[in-house]
């Protein structure tokens, strides 16, 4: 696990006045997953836009694959092909059918022919099940449905790295399993995740390291082991016995 | 005493049944009074006794006056008022000038003046409202155009059915155009005489039909390049068709018969044609051409 | 105090019949209230139009029926165009302007709503073009573009009829507020839809065509079809530039025959025009309302 993959370095970003991340640094390794966990409004979903580059950051510095992206001749676009986003509320394209909305980034971003993408779209539908679903549109699908349709649409660009921003919160109790069931799958293929989540027990069984964020703060990090059983700082201590 | 007043009675009902009979063209006829008895009737109708008052707008232009100053007897429409003053017996020193605007002249309603003088043609609509005097100027309608245009050149009866005209709605140049030109191309409608104005200059339409006395100020004044360069032309007019200035009267006013009278007297004698060749000479030079 | 819930009892059950002077407003009776009303309401409208002290001046001027024939065929011996044709005038310069429109109009909106670096002198130009276009009045558009164009002495360009000005001039107009219905458009769809495609390596231009688009136009084709409304009936100004359109030629003919009842046949011309897409928009609105009714469902 010495690989490398993300490298995010004292990250300061601010909202006008407000200042949302205060300096985070964090580290993601090739099959690693990072869960960050903390109340609504610490940072987390700031952190993982910032990471691909949907917003711009204010100080600090991001390593994809050692290549800072930083750098003026950086292409966002470019980037965002590698790293997977996968939203709170889906987000799937109301206009396309199931199979469109995988198809599309695959097609029109990284330019392939889209008979041999549609061929390993069905296949990841296959997977999740929903293969008979290819053709309807995605308001005709559950919440849980329609989460892990966003979920196979990133898949589907083949990424080095995947953002989870809250994917079950907006799901009703009954589906949320399903959603979290195909992340464990993912977990277990060694698929690099950085996940911000509410879902305490799927972090201590899914992730190799979770970390705690207070008001813009990482305040600590270890392995679920010692985090949920011992964790270091009043805050987080705080933070467990309240969501538990 | 007994005569007189049959005699009155006689002259009022004829001018009023003038005057309920008055159309263009039939103005003047037989039901007018002798100029002899309009001589001694004429001031129990005036607006203020022992005088003739007479409108006309402020301030008013050459040639129909001179130097603004309607009283000086120079200028077509002054003349002419002082010549029906003199066939009538009123002295020059008797004839009132007052001031009327244009576009208040026709409106309905009492009056403050025997008369109005003031560039006024006759339409059936004002005639709803007022009553006009006969002809003392036939409006002739004339072709407006640039310079540099054909029509200049080649103006012959079939030669003028080929140009694109353009003209004002609700004009006698644009009922001028349809009935007596008869274009192959239809003419061009704008809503106002200056928009067909721009489009003749800016070469959109090849000519304008209108009165001769607009038409040369426009060519004379009003069409001019970048530089203040005229750049248009009057062709030339055609031949009357009845359009046509009258004096314009108070609907129903008494006088009109005697005015009548008078216009025809000085129609016959020459007084008319020869005040128009003095004074008019701008419009009566124009060439005379055919439709 | 008890919260007694249900007062009723068994022996009297509540009272679930309208009262009696409202029954004629329910079930079988409201189709003969309706039925009545309308009639009443035709009838006093009719009744005003004959009994009024000026309803035959109003019938001669307005409603003659041998006028309204003459306005509409024309007279050309007598300089009257015909309004059948001059309404055909008007429905092609509306369908002509509603492509350009409809192209620059979105050529705008996308340029006003790019990102990139070299379109910075036009975003600030297509943001100048919408703010003056909308703000000058169209009849001054189009004497701009009819009376200054051939001024111009631009050879081709200065020598077109009047009624290709008047699609020039009401194709500046309206593409400007076109673009503006266009970015309400773009404007509405979600942020998230945005961030999605971007997140999947999308351009910005590629966004744009495959997810903002095709979603805002769907909620642009209303406000789309209300402004064309407006446009077939402004193609009456191009008149003005002398161009003999359906309003022009009845203007002829109330001023050559002193009878308005040219005016009313332009009218129901221009109605039989502008009916079919006020109730195609209507429809166009209920379905989209019932769909997404049916999709909150």
């Amino acid at each position: 696990m010495n690989d490398v993959v993300l490298k995010l370095d004292s990250i300061v970003k601010r909202f006008g006045e407000n200042v949302v991340l205060r300096g985070v640094s964090l580290e993601l390794h090739r099959h690693e997953v990072v869960c960050l966990i903390g109340a609504s409004g610490s940072g987390k979903s700031t952190l993982l836009r910032c990471t691909n580059l949907l917003e711009t950051i204010d100080g600090g510095s991001i390593t994809l694959f050692g290549q800072s992206l930083m750098d003026e001749r950086i292409d966002p676009d470019l980037v965002r092909r590698h790293i997977g986003m996968v939203f709170q509320s889906f987000n799937l394209f109301p206009h396309l059918s199931v199979l469109d909305n995988i198809l599309v980034g695959p097609v029109h971003a990284l330019k392939r022919k889209r008979g041999e993408v549609r061929v390993e779209a069905l296949e990841l539908l296959e997977r999740i099940g929903l293969a008979e679903r290819a053709n309807d549109f995605p308001d005709r699908l559950s919440g849980g449905q329609q989460q892990r349709v966003a979920i196979v649409r990133s898949l589907a660009m083949r990424p080095s790295l995947l953002l989870l921003d809250e994917v079950t919160s907006a799901l009703d109790p009954t589906l949320v399993g399903e959603v979290l069931d195909l992340l464990r799958d993912l977990a277990a293929q060694g698929t690099t995740m950085l996940i911000a989540t509410h879902e305490m027990n799927f972090a201590r069984d899914v992730a190799h390291q979770v970390a705690y964020l207070d008001r813009g703060v990482l305040v600590e990090q270890g392995t679920p082991a010692e985090m949920f059983a011992n964790p270091q700082h009043e805050s987080t201590r705080t933070f467990l016995e309240r969501v538990r | 005493m007994r005569n007189l007043r049959l005699t009155l009675a006689g002259v009022m009902g004829a001018s009023v049944l003038t005057a309920l009979t008055l159309t263009p063209g039939v103005a003047a006829n037989a039901a007018s009074p002798s100029l002899a008895s309009c001589k001694t009737t004429i001031a129990s109708h005036e607006y203020t006794k022992g005088k003739l008052t007479v409108a006309t707008d402020n301030p008013v232009y050459t040639p129909w006056f001179v130097n603004n100053k309607p009283s000086n007897g120079k200028g077509y429409e002054s003349a002419v008022v002082y010549a029906i003053a003199k066939i009538l017996g009123v002295a020059a020193s008797k004839v009132h000038w007052v001031t009327e605007p244009f576009n208040t002249s026709y409106t309905p309603g009492a009056k403050s003046f025997d008369f109005d003088i003031n560039e006024i043609s006759y339409t059936p609509d004002r005639a709803k409202a007022v009553t006009f005097s006969a002809s003392y100027y036939d409006v002739q309608q004339s072709i407006v155009a640039l310079k540099t245009n054909a029509i200049v050149k080649k103006h012959s009866p079939s030669q003028l059915k080929n140009y694109l005209y353009g003209d004002q709605i609700g004009t006698t140049g644009l009922a001028y155009i349809n009935s007596y030109l008869k274009p192959t191309k239809p003419a061009r409608v704008y809503s106002t005489l200056d928009q067909a104005v721009a489009a003749l200059q800016s070469g959109q339409i090849d000519a304008i039909v209108i009165d001769t006395p607009t038409g040369q100020y426009m060519a004379s004044s009003q069409i001019v390049d970048s530089k203040k360069k005229l750049i248009a032309t009057q062709v030339g007019q055609f031949p009357s068709v009845g359009e046509h200035y009258g004096l314009l009267f108070s609907k129903n006013n008494a006088l009109v018969g005697c005015i009548n009278t008078a216009i025809s007297t000085l129609n016959a004698n020459g007084t008319v044609a020869a005040l128009s060749k003095k004074w008019l000479g701008i419009y009566t030079s124009v060439a005379v051409i055919k439709p | 105090m008890s919260l007694e819930t249900d007062t009723s009892s068994s022996d009297t059950p509540p009272r679930l019949f309208a009262p009696r002077r409202r029954q004629f407003l329910v079930g079988r009776r409201a189709v003969w209230a309706s039925t009545i009303s309308s009639v009443l309401l035709v009838a006093a409208i009719v009744a005003v139009f004959f009994l009024a002290p000026g309803g035959a001046q109003v019938r001669y001027y307005f409603f003659n029926p041998h006028n309204m024939w003459v306005s509409f065929i024309g007279n050309p011996g007598k300089g009257l165009s015909s309004i059948g044709t001059g309404i055909l005038t008007n429905i092609w310069i509306f369908l002509l302007c509603e492509v350009f429109v409809l192209i620059f109009g979105l050529i705008i909106a996308s340029v006003r709503m790019s990102q990139s670096a070299v379109l910075f002198p036009f975003r600030v130009l297509s943001t100048i073009y919408t703010d003056v276009f909308r703000g000058i009045p169209i009849l001054l558009v189009l004497f701009i573009v009819g009376f200054g164009i051939p001024e111009l002495r631009l050879g081709f360009l200065s020598h077109q009829s009047p009624a290709v000005y008047g699609c020039i001039a009401l194709t500046v107009s309206y593409s400007a507020y076109v673009a503006e219905v266009y970015r309400a458009g773009l404007y509405s769809v979600p942020n998230g839809q945005i961030l999605a495609a971007r997140s999947l390596g999308l351009t910005h231009s590629a966004t744009m065509r495959r997810v903002i688009l095709p979603q805002a136009i769907r909620t642009v084709i209303p406000p789309l079809l209300n402004d064309f409304i407006s446009l077939q009936k402004d193609t009456a100004l191009v008149g003005t530039l002398g161009a003999i359109e359906a309003v022009r030629a009845a203007q002829i003919y109330d001023s050559t025959e002193f009878n308005s009842s040219s005016y009313v046949v332009a009218s129901l011309l221009f109605l039989a025009l502008t009916i079919p897409l006020t109730r195609f928009t209507d429809r166009l609105i209920a379905r989209d309302r019932s769909r997404r009714l049916a999709g909150s469902q």
